[in-house]
């Protein structure tokens, strides 16, 4: 057998989905069915995904680990690998690695406390791996909400998702967007104008982030603000990655790595890493 | 461990014998300045003297500057596989700091992952390492990898009429028992063992003060005047990272043959020196000016490594130092964090 760990395993795209103008949601499946069933991730995990011929790329797994016959990536077209995953049409053959991260989202943790989770953009694809978890057992946690913050109407990702949690009493959501249109009537300005509004109490609530990189000081200070714990506030860094396995080095943060170490780090680790945030 | 002794005539006698029934690497005579490591066929190509160190370093026999790591044939199916080289190799007179690169890269490659690539070729490779007297950019007395305690097969120390022998390992021995006639190794050649050890310890002219720095890196790492002053001339080239005997950062790249039908994954060296190492999709750039990656490079070689395998990837070879062209010195600089912090 082979222990090349840098061999990836083979893969069809199922199902494609244009979300907005810039991003395509993916459903993969592995065509090896014990691929398959050994393919169980957390979430917060990531995979490396290879377009033969065209590279390799590293992506969040943006569904619920609890559906194990495929898994989904929201993806913007914006590198080179990006782009020729949105050229891909339905049944095409990728290579995929992974799942990858030690540092995951804290499902376990975070049971029987409140869950804040807080989107910026596309920030929003690898929280909904621990959105839909949470989800899956609501009664486990106590208070659930979710800020997230787009550039404008059309941008809005998992509209459909957003408006399920709308219908429901046990979750709040609060959508804002930086350029509104004409028909837009909910909240505007950057997300980190909402999170004074939060009631919850900060020793017993969670608080995911995902964002932009510019994104988490300001996001942090507000939490800080209202003396949020260090370490209860997990965030999902980005870095360059070549291998994501912890050889290729691009993703050190300080004296960590984004693929082994994170990509989720409590606020307290990311404190003691320098230019993390 | 096992000490033996071969005198200089049977030496000569035994390193032939091995060139002859291996495909064996040594130090070669380049130009005026420069030695590198390359295959040998003839015992007069060697030239263990050299004075400054080979600037190449010898990873490249273990971690190539371009290797495919798998290939693929996209038909019906796609195929998958891996390419590794299975040719024995003896890697033949690399120093101490040398040896002690190579053992770090091996403990880096098979942390929580076999990186299969680099010990398929490892696990052929016997190491014959050999004392030298320190060139002028070599602080590895300071880093502590003056002296390798292991990582290598056998290991020799010139004591003039004969060498003395350090058998590394099982392998090492067996070498010996076939192609090298030796004697177990007595007092008298300990006592000038330990006469050479102490003569080349005091050789060594370039220090770095390294204690308290793994605090005082941390004091001064946020003082942008310190590193704008010690990055001021850096031509963000990477020259540095390419002769380093422990640097294995690379990319990945997909290189697909014209007919489209075969493709490899090959991988790369890259250096954390060049703007584009922390560039992301999007045009983000995490590192975005050379203070902030030479500081970075500085961290991984005298900070990271102490926390995760108790002890700094930089050996103190001196490499950098000789390549770099703007005259940026690593050790001066381990010294100014020293000096920046007690004013």
């Amino acid at each position: 057998m082979e222990n090349n760990i840098y061999i990836p395993d083979l893969a069809r795209i199922t199902r494609i989905e244009t979300v907005t103008p810039l991003e395509k949601i993916f459903d993969i499946s592995f065509i090896e069915k014990e691929a398959q069933k050994k393919f169980n991730f957390l979430p917060g995990q990531f995979v490396e995904l290879t377009v033969f011929g065209v590279g390799e790329a590293p992506f969040s797994i943006t569904s619920n680990p609890n559906n194990k016959d495929k898994f989904q990536l929201c993806i913007r077209a914006v590198g080179s690998v990006s782009k020729a995953i949105h050229a891909l049409k339905e049944g095409a053959r990728v290579g995929i690695r992974g799942p990858f991260g030690k540092g995951t989202f804290p499902y376990k943790e975070a049971k029987g406390h409140n869950v804040l989770a807080i989107a910026g953009g596309l920030g929003l694809a690898p929280l909904m791996s621990f959105l839909t978890y949470v989800m899956d057992f609501r009664d486990q946690y106590k208070n659930l909400m979710i800020i997230y913050g787009a550039v404008n109407p059309t941008n809005i990702l998992y509209k459909n998702e957003i408006a399920y949690w709308n219908s429901r009493d046990d979750v709040s959501v609060c959508v804002t967007v930086d350029n509104p249109d004409d028909k837009w009537t909910g909240e505007i300005g950057v997300c980190t104008k909402l999170i004074p509004r939060v009631d919850f109490k900060p020793d017993d609530t969670y608080t995911i982030v995902c964002g932009p990189p510019v994104m988490y000081k300001y996001v942090v200070v507000e939490l800080e603000k209202k003396n949020f714990k260090e370490d209860k506030i997990f965030l999902s860094l980005e870095r360059r990655m070549e291998c994501g396995v912890g050889k290729c080095n691009h993703c050190h943060i300080g004296d960590k790595l984004a693929c082994v170490d994170g990509p989720v780090f409590r606020l307290w680790d990311v404190r003691n890493l320098k230019e993390a945030i | 461990m096992l000490y033996k002794v071969i005198k200089k005539v049977d030496y000569k006698e035994f390193v032939s014998k091995l060139i002859s029934d291996f495909e064996f690497i040594g130090p070669v005579k380049k130009d005026i300045a420069t030695h590198d490591f390359v295959r040998i066929n003839d015992f007069s190509k060697l030239d263990i003297n050299y004075k400054r160190t080979t600037i190449a370093p010898a990873k490249k026999i273990l971690f190539p500057s371009t290797e495919v790591l798998i290939q693929y044939e996209i038909g019906e199916d796609i195929k998958i596989s891996s390419v590794y080289e299975a040719k024995e190799k003896i890697l033949f007179g690399i120093d101490a700091c040398d040896v002690n690169g190579l053992s770090f890269l091996d403990r880096f490659f098979s942390e929580d992952l076999i990186d299969e690539p680099y010990f398929s070729r490892r696990r052929k490779l016997t190491v014959i390492g050999i004392d030298r007297m320190p060139s002028k950019t070599n602080f590895s007395l300071s880093m502590g990898k003056e002296y390798a305690k292991d990582g290598f097969d056998l290991f020799l120390t010139d004591l003039k009429d004969r060498y003395f022998v350090r058998v590394g390992s099982e392998k090492g021995n067996g070498l010996l028992s076939k192609y090298a006639i030796t004697s177990a190794a007595g007092d008298e050649d300990f006592k000038d063992y330990n006469k050479f050890m102490d003569t080349y310890r005091k050789s060594f002219k370039l220090k770095a003060d390294v204690a308290n720095l793994y605090d005082n890196f941390e004091q001064v790492y946020d003082d942008a005047q310190f590193w704008k002053k010690i990055a001021k001339d850096c031509y963000s080239c990477g020259s540095c990272c390419l002769v380093c005997p422990t640097c294995f950062c690379f990319n990945v790249k997909d290189d697909m043959e014209l007919n489209l039908k075969k493709g490899n994954k090959i991988r790369e060296w890259d250096s954390c020196m060049i703007p584009e190492y922390g560039l992301v999709a999007g045009s983000h750039n995490f590192r975005p000016t050379k203070e902030n990656r030479l500081k970075q490079r500085y961290r991984c070689k005298i900070k990271t490594f102490a926390d995760r395998f108790g002890s700094n990837s930089c050996v103190g070879c001196g490499r950098c130092i000789e390549a770099c062209l703007a005259k940026i010195n690593i050790a001066e600089d381990i010294n100014s964090v020293k000096k920046e912090v007690s004013v």
